[in-house]
């Protein structure tokens, strides 16, 4: 029986700190028939965060991408022996390898990046996963047909329904499942008043790109660029130019796919 | 030499149907009859009537057919015998408790010169039978909450459910519903399950929670020979166990949707199931998977024992296995071969043998294991005729290869030869038609080593030397 000792964790978090390897990969499902918008959001803004850390990370696709997570969320990095998911822990762990955006920030600008971060969590997620998840047009035409692309019948129907149970309980708890579009749609645009307020006419939020910036990208870029059968959320966004001038900004300096 | 005569033919009925059901022999019967001089398959005899006494809910037909066979008989030792063999029959229709058999001169209007009446008089089972019982498994402790509805329509149908909560909050249940079919050719049973089950496997780092359908056709071509047919659909879901898993596991993780096609031949020429001291078993089984779902493979696999008595209370038993798993796509982890613990590869941890990534077992898609055991009574025979006898000496010696070769002859020959082995002595509890194991032993090579095993239905604590 493998077990854990303690000369095992300490070597652990002794490499923890070693340099940023170079075979690192970037896990996540397929792009073009699986991924879904909210994980796609993450997603890019998971790779938006590295490219501006100039950490080098290839991107592999697989369809079980969600199941290998330890968090069941994607994406994730297998860094080494370690296997890190989602943006916070993946911005943490960078930083105990000496890698940070925000090293120049005071400690109150860091405290609003969290709170702005918090913001996006807390609306854009949530606005994702009602458009893909509750919303019956685009839950029937695409995020269905997209979910079970990857499984054999009758498993997909059974995987997107359990799956579409667990983010309907997960928005009634939030309160989130019983907003309208219309609702939702007002707090989406509340959220991207705010941002574009605080980003005001600067090229990145804190002057220098940070993870604030790579979250707002995956999501902005992300919404605007998926074609869905409710355009209404895109058109919400794309009111909002400073965001969407954010979002082109750094998808030309990071992402110029050659 | 009338009774001796018709009681050894009994006998040898009895080796025949193999431990097919375990009855008791009611032996007053047939010794009843007193006087030794009469040839019992000199006499006559014919049967006029049946009666069988005591049924309430299980249907005529059933019975008519199973008591049918009587009137066939010639002469009085035939109709002992097929009394017997009816009441055989009636009990593996599973809807009674238990059964007398009657024999007497028949009389009243009909009655002919030599006619015979036999009575069987029955006991239904309950309608309902339940049971609560807690299990210790290789690393769980369960309550298992069981119940059985016997012959419930009325031809030894019988629907059982059990529910089981691990101290994990793992929880198992399965429902199965079986269906006898006694009168057609073959005697077909059809049972279908459904169920869920988790097992985990801290050896190789994952859990599974398998959902799923089992058809199953089991029939018998001879006494001996026994056949099962089976589909099994189910929903496979591996998780890893934690988060320093190896990487190599966690590639397997997500559901699987597998359809499997298996059939399972078994020849049992044993005298017993445990400790037997002469016979061969052999079980064959061969499984397609791939007729829907994301698994296709082909898995064949032969198991195989020999015993001998070469001095009273001493057996040899000679073991084999061997299996072959050919992977046509998305076979993962949990499909593989797995070698080492005390069902395959006695003396090794669980899944001790064959490759490993991390630590963790990942298994191997070709294995071959064998084995020579040696059980004796306990040294100075203490509780000789008792309790004694539920316990054996067993020196062993075993050894086998698991791999994963690539699929060329040479690196599988190559591959199939890195043998592991392994001896040691123990002691073995026969334990209510279970066999469990106990003891201790001998000396080692380099280190002691003391291990504590359980298998399916053995525990064994043995002191073992190991080539590593």
């Amino acid at each position: 029986m493998p077990e854990m000792s303690l000369k095992d964790s300490i070597i652990t978090s002794l490499s923890a700190q070693e340099p940023w390897p170079d075979n690192v990969k970037l896990f996540q499902p397929y792009e073009v028939e699986q991924i879904l918008l909210p994980d796609n959001a993450s997603c890019l803004a998971v790779q938006a965060f590295l490219k501006m850390c100039n950490l080098p990370f290839d991107v592999e696709m697989r369809w079980n991408a969600e199941f290998m997570s330890p968090s069941g969320r994607v994406p994730f990095i297998k860094c080494g022996a370690f296997v890190v998911s989602e943006l916070e822990p993946i911005v943490q762990f960078a930083a105990n390898k000496g890698v940070s955006l925000c090293s120049k920030l005071s400690t109150e600008e860091r405290a609003e990046m969290r709170a702005y971060m918090s913001l996006i969590t807390n609306v854009l997620v949530n606005a994702e996963l009602y458009i893909s998840w509750v919303d019956q047009e685009t839950f029937n035409t695409v995020t269905r047909v997209r979910n079970s692309s990857v499984y054999p019948w009758p498993l997909g129907w059974i995987q997107t329904r359990s799956k579409r149970n667990s983010v309907i309980k997960r928005l009634k708890a939030l309160h989130w499942y019983d907003k309208t579009l219309d609702q939702v749609l007002a707090d989406v645009e509340q959220c991207c008043n705010s941002l574009s307020q605080r980003l005001g006419d600067r090229d990145y939020f804190f002057g220098t790109p940070t993870e604030l910036d790579a979250l707002v990208f995956g999501h902005v870029f992300t919404i605007i660029t998926t074609r869905l059968p409710c355009r209404k959320l895109a058109e919400t966004v794309r009111q909002h130019d400073s965001l969407v001038a954010l979002a082109k900004r750094i998808d030309e300096k990071y992402f110029k796919r050659a | 030499m009338g009774t001796v005569h018709a009681k050894a033919q009994t006998e040898n009925v009895n080796s025949v149907g193999g431990g097919l059901f375990d009855f008791e022999e009611p032996e007053t019967l047939e010794e009843a009859i007193p006087k030794p001089t009469i040839k019992l398959n000199g006499v006559r005899a014919r049967v006029d009537r049946v009666h069988v006494d005591g049924l309430s809910r299980t249907k005529d037909d059933i019975v008519r057919s199973a008591v049918d066979e009587l009137f066939h008989a010639t002469d009085f030792e035939d109709v002992i015998l097929k009394a017997h063999k009816v009441r055989r029959s009636l009990d593996s229709l599973g809807c009674f408790k238990d059964i007398g058999v009657f024999i007497d001169v028949s009389n009243g209007p009909g009655a002919t010169p030599e006619g015979l009446e036999v009575t069987f008089q029955v006991r239904e089972l309950t309608r309902i039978v339940g049971g609560i019982n807690t299990t210790v498994s290789e690393n769980e402790g369960n309550l298992v909450l069981g119940v059985r509805l016997p012959n419930v329509a009325g031809r030894g149908e019988r629907v059982s459910a059990e529910y089981s909560v691990g101290h994990r909050s793992s929880s198992n249940f399965s429902v199965a519903a079986t269906k006898p079919f006694t009168r057609s050719a073959l005697q077909p049973v059809l049972t279908t399950s459904v169920y869920q089950q988790n097992h985990e496997y801290p050896w190789s780092g994952y859990r599974l929670l398998d959902r799923g359908v089992l058809l199953d056709i089991a029939f018998r071509t001879s006494p001996a020979t026994k056949h099962n047919l089976q589909w099994e659909g189910m929903v496979r879901d591996t998780s890893v166990l934690s988060k320093t898993t190896s990487f190599k596991v966690r590639e397997s993780s997500g559901p699987v949707l597998k359809s499997v096609i298996r059939h399972i031949v078994t020849v049992d020429h044993r005298d017993e199931s445990i400790f037997p001291t002469r016979g061969t078993w052999v079980q064959f089984s061969s499984e397609l998977a791939g007729l829907g779902g994301g698994v296709a493979n082909i898995k064949t696999e032969l198991q195989a024992e020999a015993n001998k008595e070469i001095v009273p209370g001493f057996v040899v038993q000679l073991t084999g296995a061997a299996g072959v798993l050919h992977d046509v796509f998305g076979t993962e982890l949990p499909e593989f071969f797995y070698l080492g613990g005390p069902a395959t590869l006695r003396g090794f941890q669980q899944r001790g043998a064959g490759p490993h990534c991390d630590g963790l077992a990942t298994g191997g898609t070709m294995y071959w294991a064998s084995g020579l055991h040696l059980y004796t009574p306990l040294p100075f025979q203490p509780g000789k005729g008792g309790l004694g006898e539920l316990f054996r000496s067993h020196l062993f010696l075993n050894g086998g290869c698991l791999a994963h070769p690539e699929e060329n002859s040479q690196a599988i020959i190559e591959a199939l030869s890195a043998v592991r082995v392994s001896c040691g002595a123990g002691v073995a509890l026969r334990e209510r038609g279970r066999c469990a194991c106990a003891g201790s032993a001998t000396g080692c090579l380099s280190a002691l080593l003391v291990e504590v095993q359980k298998g399916p239905n053995l525990i064994h604590i043995i002191v073992l030397m190991k080539q590593m």
